[in-house]
């Protein structure tokens, strides 16, 4: 495996909606990550089984309310030092529960612009090079 | 020889504190109990170590048990965290996620599910930190 490969950060995307894969992909790109989108959770999950990630964000609702949670939990358990973050239509404190008892890092409200929501993850990720090597792989 | 895992359970309501512990010395963990804020943070600043610490949320003031679970997660190595509370709110959930509160129970407590938080939450801390 060259070096850049091992640097190379990697993102997870989970969201129905292939407008918002795009535009978390181009912000992800962008920072010099590796975009992975999925559309659905058995594609999250077999993305889990091909990659390390650094990074998540998932949409609370994927094929019905609240099934991003638990896939939230999984990328916790597998990752514990990556960044999860759930994108939620509201705020109230059963999200907040939710995300406490998956060990989300942070919550975003769904309408929240995607540069913002990728500047806070990686704003709490530790510093390390990056390559210049980057990708997007659709699933 | 095995050692007890140990657990620190925090509650003003005596009743509560002793069924819990009751309950958790009945699966083989070492309970220490405190029955306010204060004396929880004597013990976790005077360098007793547990591997869990179940604190309820208001005891002497509002939200104090904010300060009983910012203290544990200041120890290394950490305790899971786990609080209970019936008075949860967007504001003290909120304060909990972002200090990386490992767990949060809703009162009435469901007792299975709060062992079950606990004993996954405690191999999670262990299994991570050997990493």
């Amino acid at each position: 495996m060259s070096e850049s490969i091992k640097t190379t950060k990697a993102a997870l995307i989970v969201h129905s909606d292939m407008g918002v894969l795009s535009a978390f992909q181009s912000s992800f790109v962008s920072k010099g990550y590796v975009a992975i989108l999925a559309r659905d959770l058995p594609t999250a999950l077999l993305a889990l089984t091909q990659h390390f990630f650094d990074v998540a964000v998932i949409s609370s609702q994927l094929a019905e309310g609240g099934d991003g949670w638990p896939l939230a939990g999984v990328v916790h358990l597998i990752f514990p030092k990556a960044f999860v973050g759930v994108l939620t239509p509201e705020t109230n404190v059963l999200t907040l529960q939710a995300a406490i008892n998956n060990g989300v890092t942070q919550i975003f409200d769904v309408a929240a612009n995607p540069d913002h929501i990728v500047n806070a993850s990686l704003s709490s990720q530790p510093t390390t090079k990056t390559s210049l090597e980057t990708g997007t792989s659709v699933q | 020889m095995v050692q007890q895992p140990s657990l620190l359970i925090v509650d003003d309501e005596a009743n509560v504190a002793l069924t819990l512990q009751m309950v958790f010395e009945r699966d083989g963990y070492a309970v220490r109990i405190a029955n306010s804020c204060a004396s929880a943070l004597k013990l976790l600043e005077n360098g007793h170590r547990f591997d869990a610490v179940i604190t309820d949320l208001n005891m002497e003031k509002e939200n104090i048990g904010l300060e009983v679970a910012r203290a544990a997660l200041r120890l290394d190595p950490k305790p899971a965290v786990v609080l209970c509370t019936g008075y949860a709110s967007v504001d003290n959930s909120a304060a909990a996620l972002q200090m990386k509160v490992d767990y949060l129970a809703t009162k009435p407590v469901d007792l299975d599910e709060l062992k079950r938080a606990v004993r996954r939450l405690m191999g999670f801390r262990g299994q991570s930190e050997q990493e």
